[in-house]
């Protein structure tokens, strides 16, 4: 629990590491149905597209230094020294950042689903699966911010971003789901588990990867 | 057992570089080693060897230590754009016992607000350095410990050493400045 709260102190003093993103999402969600003129049915169909993309791009964002600052001032150096337990702390790291970034950008993601669907019930369902997508987002980039921490974020995270494309299918799947009133709750059980997979072996991956930066 | 690190026929190598071989040496309770040689000669690389961050080519190295070890190396594990205060609470020393006295003896204790960013180069190692005053640790790790300190603040660290020595820890140290206190010495 230490560690969450120390990962907290950081991430909140460090305004810009989570208002930025947030601020990004909104501006991205508000600019775009201002800049293409098209009706009310054809938005709400195009709507999630960019919901699920400004979702993966500002987690992008977000993740950009997360070991960074660690690396560069010796802070990684010393949780690797002193914990033996370096996968929990990066788990922990990436929590945090979920909590602090991917949770806001969900709930907002949700009201402005509800905004343009008028439907309240949609935005019940949306909630979930932004939650549990976006903390995969956070995972996933994060091993991609630690593939390339001496050589630049962007190239890992870029490197990564493939490994998303078939959530981004699930993702447009679940959206179906819940309009055709299908298979939602299957879908959703689906995501939990690829989160389920993710949050256990990511970390330990990075711990490795990170350890392997430092030698 | 009295011995804190045994080390024999220690070797690393940079791509096709050879750093340093054949280093073999034995860091008892109470007893001091100072690592010496020319800039680039792998004295820091030994030190991350003995802490675990780097592994050796060829050679065994053990650490008899139940105990974590107290590492302070060139980068000073503080957060910038944090106080002083905050960046206790991470280094979790905010609730120790003997903060105050070490604080005051830095001349920190009216600095707590002041975020790590507005002090001196000299200031945020000394606020590295109360990892080591406020340690836990049987083995104690020192890349350069005197870089950026003062006179006064260099004496209070030898004093604080000689203490820990008599307290039966073992020190690893590497420094250009000298630190008058018993050691004995390893050229590399």
């Amino acid at each position: 629990m230490q560690v969450i709260k120390f990962e907290f102190l950081k991430l909140l003093k460090k305004s810009r590491g989570w208002l930025g993103p947030i601020l990004v999402f909104i501006l991205i969600m508000i600019a775009y149905p201002l800049t293409v003129e098209v009706s009310d049915v054809e938005l709400r169909q195009s709507f999630f597209s960019i919901l699920w993309i400004a979702a993966l791009l500002v987690i992008m964002l977000a993740t950009e230094d997360i070991f960074l600052e660690d690396f560069n001032d010796g802070t990684l150096e010393q949780y690797a020294i002193l914990q033996k337990n370096l996968s929990f702390i990066i788990g922990s790291k990436v929590f945090v950042y979920w909590l602090v970034i991917g949770v806001p950008i969900s709930i907002i993601g949700t009201i402005f689903c509800v905004g343009t669907t008028s439907q309240t019930a949609f935005g019940y369902q949306i909630l979930p699966v932004l939650l549990v997508s976006t903390y995969i987002f956070m995972n996933v980039f994060s091993f991609g911010n630690a593939l390339s921490l001496t050589k630049g974020s962007v190239l890992g995270t870029l490197v990564t971003l493939p490994l998303l494309l078939p959530l981004l299918i699930i993702l447009g799947k679940v959206v179906v789901a819940i309009n055709f009133d299908l298979n939602y709750s299957g879908f959703l059980l689906l995501l939990l588990g690829i989160l389920s997979i993710i949050i256990m072996i990511i970390p330990m991956i990075i711990s490795y990867i990170i350890r392997a930066h430092l030698e | 057992m009295n011995a804190l690190v045994k080390a024999q026929n220690l070797s690393y190598k940079i791509n096709d570089k050879k750093l340093f071989q054949g280093i073999s040496f034995e860091l008892l309770k109470g007893k001091a080693l100072h690592i010496q040689g020319e800039n680039g000669s792998g004295k820091t690389t030994l030190l991350r060897m003995v802490c675990g961050l780097t592994k050796p080519t060829k050679g065994d190295l053990i650490t008899l230590t139940d105990k974590e070890v107290c590492f302070i190396g060139h980068k000073n594990a503080i957060k910038q754009y944090l106080n002083v205060e905050d960046n206790l609470v991470l280094m979790n020393l905010n609730n120790h016992h003997d903060l105050q006295k070490y604080l005051s003896v830095f001349d920190l204790d009216k600095s707590l607000d002041i975020n790590i960013a507005n002090l001196s180069f000299g200031q945020q190692k000394k606020i590295a350095l109360l990892r080591l005053f406020l340690n836990k640790s049987d083995l104690l790790i020192l890349d350069e410990p005197c870089v950026g300190l003062d006179t006064n603040s260099q004496e209070i660290l030898v004093d604080f050493l000689k203490k820990e020595l008599a307290n039966g820890k073992g020190i690893i140290y590497s420094s250009h400045i000298f630190l008058d206190f018993n050691s004995d010495s390893l050229g590399i």
